[in-house]
């Protein structure tokens, strides 16, 4: 067990640092950020001088080592823009998105499973229709498109809920929606899918013919079957709980960490963007790991059990 | 006054998507029988048994009559099916391992089926399942009660199977193809384990095989089908030593033998026709020495023989006299 | 003395060894298993051996080894006098033309989007057998060969029966003119009165080209109609070896005798056979001493401690059984 941890925090940590490369390299090679922080008509002193203070005159390599290192004594870096800790300014942003994309989340789990499975269960009715017209309504509908869409018919047309801001509860409902529509019709898709593919197996018709209720094969045996590919999804759901506003933030001006990300990409206010794309990569990465862990208590086959 | 009839299959028919893939069986298990029924793949050995329990998919249609001890249980309630599963008929199939779920511990898949037919819960359900699984030769059971069913090979896991069926003492096993998956050593033990069940608790077994081997040890009757109905039925000493359907004299010379010379084996030409065409006529003529052109043009209806058997064939092989006469001359035949 | 001519043998398997790595479950420590343990045989052109086993015997990884396309850790194989060249050179590409494999699955073994024709054909192209305007009639000969009809040539693999399938894998396997056939289970999967058809077209395709074919299955009756020469494997090593006439009738071996009796005889009751008790034996668990020890009904204790080597026993015939009187050299060192 020991041993497993291990090669999963290492090949965890390995993914983090190659996120973190990947962003500083390209990060670097896509635009001056004094250029972009001091505005095209500075006197070229002014830019020196700015590259010299946040080191950026170093060759390359040198800055990425100053980086790494930097990192692994807990220093993130300092905003380009406001001067202050780059972690803190992220950290500070986490609750709002949070307050969007976990009820997003709840939402698409409460709705989209059931109504996944629902359809598996009857098929061809006008259930299984209408999951299988939203999923691809839901998958193929951009969030721009969905924002707009929601905003137009409940602030502009009816008038009913605020189209931007973070003042009331209210504010919050077209965010959330938009967040979820896409993601309760992919997971009640792929729900459908796990559990059609369950239902056909012989160890359901076996539970059958034991003269099991119905409704007692589909919890008992079926479920327990079709969680591990739902988990799967659900797992990625969770990994981009910090992420996954990027778009519907900057639509209803939500300040949560993914209109942060925007305002500090075009401002390449590198130590920002890199802690946001560390945070991003620490959440998928643990949600994998409890993902995994979910996988061998799901699934017996997939357990350890040395002693055989 | 309980009748002598377990289980009757009246007119029992099956479609799939409007293709009818078995096309009315009758078939009467006593009390305590074994029947056989067999016949190449696709012929509707399993689709009958599947059908008569409702485990068939929501597009299959099934009609006709399928009563335990007089109660119809085709086209009632759904609880009605649920409550002859398992308790009157139980049923194990061909892959033990897919069988079982995978997910769940062996000692919870039999007691479920305890809590359901005998209303034992904790102790006393754990310490029958344990005596079930016992009876089934799982040895070490106490210590195996909380695995799963890929740490047992396939033979255990179809003892287990076995057990769980047994869990709601039925009437009637119904075994489909219960060996086929194993190997041979293995296929011996369980069908020893199987003629052994019977003796002891007295159920009727329904032995579905391909291996008519098989099927003569464990039952002493058999059902021979093809293309959705049965065309020939009778004593196993009637079918075995005095086959009189052509197709049943065909399953017999195909089986290669493991003593005497070598010979070329002796095949049924063709395969079995896809139930969307049907030819004409009796459905195995094309595939018949014996046909003549009557065989292309009418169906023979399955009829009582003078020696009591079952039979759908205008042009039957074999001798309609008493059986010993007949053994003696299809040595003669095999000789010559 | 296993091959009166050692040097006219078409292949030739001395000491095969072949050790896998298993992992139990996802922690476990690494373990290596002996799937096949030492394994010497011979074939004859135009001779056909059976091998036969329960499942974890290495019959398969035998008759993988005996192609060339598993690699054995220990040991070599020789085909035609020559050693098989290492996997995936030049050589050994040249050498599958004229060796190949019939497996239990056809369905598996076919590619689904090509037509009959185009699948017989394949081989031909390949080697470049056949220009390309007499690949067509070469085509319609092989189908007549296996008994399938020329005008299904255009027909996909779904479009056809199991036993159909299995004739175009056979007519693709024999496209080549191959020397050599391993077929692994190759009628399992059918119904008996099909499985009749195929057997009796292997066996006069046989005849016809003179290839040596190595038979394995666990169905001893197919075996008995197939093979010259039956191999009876358990846990990797061979255990009994003689004709198939006389090894069915009259088994030495207490595996062998075994599973002769398993086998079931129509109108003949199961009492009064041996049931072998035991599961199938596991590779990554071997016994001790004979391998067979803990399932066989006349063990004794140097059973129990004494691994037995295949030794002369008869005529012709080869057992490893510390129970069988015989000549003292074992056969195979």
């Amino acid at each position: 067990m020991l041993r497993f941890a291990s090669i999963r925090l290492l090949r965890a940590m390995i993914t983090i640092l190659a996120v973190l490369t990947f962003a500083f390299v390209v990060l670097r090679m896509s635009g001056d950020p004094a250029q972009v922080m001091l505005g095209p008509d500075v006197p070229q002193e002014s830019v020196d001088a700015f590259r010299k203070a946040w080191g950026l005159d170093q060759p390359l390599w040198i800055q990425y080592l100053a980086y790494i290192k930097a990192i692994f004594t807990g220093d993130f870096g300092v905003s380009m823009r406001d001067k202050a800790s780059a972690m803190q300014l992220v950290i500070d942003r986490i609750p709002a998105t949070l307050q969007l994309t976990i009820p997003a989340l709840f939402l698409k789990v409460v709705i989209g499973i059931p109504a996944g499975v629902y359809a598996a269960l009857h098929r061809q009715s006008a259930v299984d229709r209408g999951v299988i017209l939203a999923a691809i309504f839901g998958f193929t509908i951009p969030s721009f498109v969905m924002g707009l869409l929601l905003v137009l018919i409940f602030s502009i047309t009816l008038g009913l809920l605020p189209s931007g801001g973070q003042d009331t509860w209210q504010h919050g409902i077209l965010p959330t929606l938009t967040m979820s529509i896409g993601g309760i019709g992919i997971l009640a898709r792929f729900s459908r899918s796990a559990m059609i593919e369950v239902m056909g197996q012989p160890y359901i018709r076996t539970a059958s013919a034991k003269g099991m209720a119905w409704q007692d094969v589909v919890w008992r045996h079926a479920l327990p079957n079709a969680a591990v590919p739902i988990v799967t999804i659900v797992g990625f759901m969770v990994g981009s709980l910090i992420a996954g506003a990027v778009v519907v933030e900057t639509i209803f001006s939500w300040p949560g960490i993914g209109r942060l990300l925007v305002v500090s990409v075009t401002n390449r206010d590198l130590a920002v963007v890199q802690c946001i794309l560390l945070m991003i990569a620490a959440t998928m990465v643990v949600s994998n790991l409890i993902v995994d862990l979910l996988y061998g208590w799901l699934d017996p086959r997939l357990r350890a059990h040395s002693a055989h | 006054m309980i009748s002598d009839n377990l289980v009757e299959l009246h007119g029992l028919t099956v479609a799939f998507d409007g293709v009818k893939v078995l096309h009315g069986i009758d078939l009467t298990v006593r009390r305590g029988e074994a029947i056989g029924l067999v016949g190449e793949s696709g012929c509707g050995k399993s689709v009958t048994w599947l059908a008569a329990l409702g485990l068939l998919p929501g597009k299959a249609t099934v009609a006709g009559s399928v009563r335990v001890d007089g109660q119809e249980i085709l086209g009632g309630p759904r609880t009605v099916l649920e409550s002859v599963r398992g308790k009157r008929i139980a049923m194990i199939f061909q892959d033990p391992s897919s069988s079982l779920n995978p997910v769940i511990c062996i000692g919870r898949q039999i007691t479920e089926a305890l809590v359901i037919h005998r209303a034992l819960t904790g102790k006393a359900a754990k310490a029958e399942a344990l005596r079930l699984m016992d009876m089934v030769g799982i040895p070490d059971a106490r210590r195996r009660f909380d695995l799963f069913p890929h740490e047992f090979s396939g033979g255990q896991c179809q003892r287990l199977m076995i057990a769980m069926a047994l869990a709601g003492e039925p009437d009637l096993l119904v075994a489909d193809e219960p060996t086929t998956a194993l190997d041979a050593t293995i296929q011996a033990q369980i069908l020893d384990l199987l003629i052994e069940l019977r003796k002891e608790t007295g159920m009727a077994t329904i032995f579905i095989s391909h291996d008519l081997g098989a099927v003569s040890q464990v039952c002493e009757r058999a059902c021979v089908m093809y293309a959705g109905r049965i065309v020939e039925q009778g004593t196993i000493a009637a079918l075995f030593d005095n086959p009189r359907h052509p197709y049943t004299r065909g399953l017999f010379d195909a089986i290669p033998r493991l003593d005497g010379p070598r010979e070329r084996l002796i095949p049924i030409p063709g395969t079995v026709p896809h139930p969307r065409d049907l030819p004409e006529g009796c459905a195995f003529s094309p595939r018949c020495s014996h046909a003549a052109a009557d065989c292309r043009s009418g169906r023979p209806n399955l009829s009582a023989m003078d020696d009591g058997r079952l039979l759908s064939c205008f042009h039957p092989v074999g001798h309609p006299a008493g059986l010993m006469q007949a053994a003696e001359s299809r040595i003669q035949e095999a000789v010559s | 003395m296993i091959a009166p001519s050692a040097n006219a043998a078409l292949i030739e398997a001395k000491d095969l060894v072949r050790t896998y790595e298993v992992r139990q479950g996802m922690f476990g420590k690494a373990t290596p298993v002996r799937a096949v343990d030492g394994i010497n045989l011979t074939v004859m052109p135009g001779e056909t051996l059976g091998v036969v086993g329960e499942s974890g015997s290495g019959k398969s990884t035998l008759g993988r080894m005996l192609l060339g396309i598993d690699s054995p850790q220990e040991g070599e194989t020789f085909f035609d006098g020559k050693p098989m060249p290492k996997l995936g050179t030049p050589e050994w590409r040249a050498l599958r033309a004229r060796m190949q494999l019939v497996y239990q699955d056809p369905l598996a073994a076919l590619d689904r989007r090509l037509t009959v024709a185009e699948q017989i054909g394949e081989p031909l192209a390949i080697h470049k057998l056949v220009p390309k305007e007499h690949r067509a009639i070469r085509v319609a000969e092989l189908m007549v060969s296996v008994g399938l009809r020329p005008d299904q040539a255009d027909r996909y693999p779904h479009e056809l029966s199991g036993g159909q399938r299995q004739r175009v894998v056979i007519a693709r396997a024999l496209a080549s003119r191959p020397k050599l056939l391993v077929c692994d289970e190759p009628v399992s999967a059918l119904d008996v009165s099909i499985q009749a058809q195929v057997v009796n077209m292997l066996r006069d395709l046989q005849e016809k080209n003179g290839i040596a074919m190595v038979f394995i299955s666990h169905d001893l009756k197919v075996v008995r109609n197939m093979a010259d020469r039956v191999a009876v494997m358990y846990l990797g090593r061979i255990v009994e070896e003689a004709s198939s006439d006389v090894i069915f009738a009259a088994p030495l071996h207490p595996y062998t005798k075994a599973l002769v009796s398993s086998v079931p005889v129509p109108g003949k009751p199961l009492k009064g056979r041996t049931i072998l008790q035991g599961e199938p034996p596991n590779p990554a668990n071997r016994p001790s001493g004979c391998a067979f020890h803990p399932r066989c009904p006349l063990a004794t204790d140097i059973c129990r401690t004494s691994v037995p080597h295949l030794r002369q026993v008869a005529d012709g015939r080869t057992a490893a059984c510390h129970l069988l009187a015989g000549a003292d050299q074992p056969v195979a060192a």
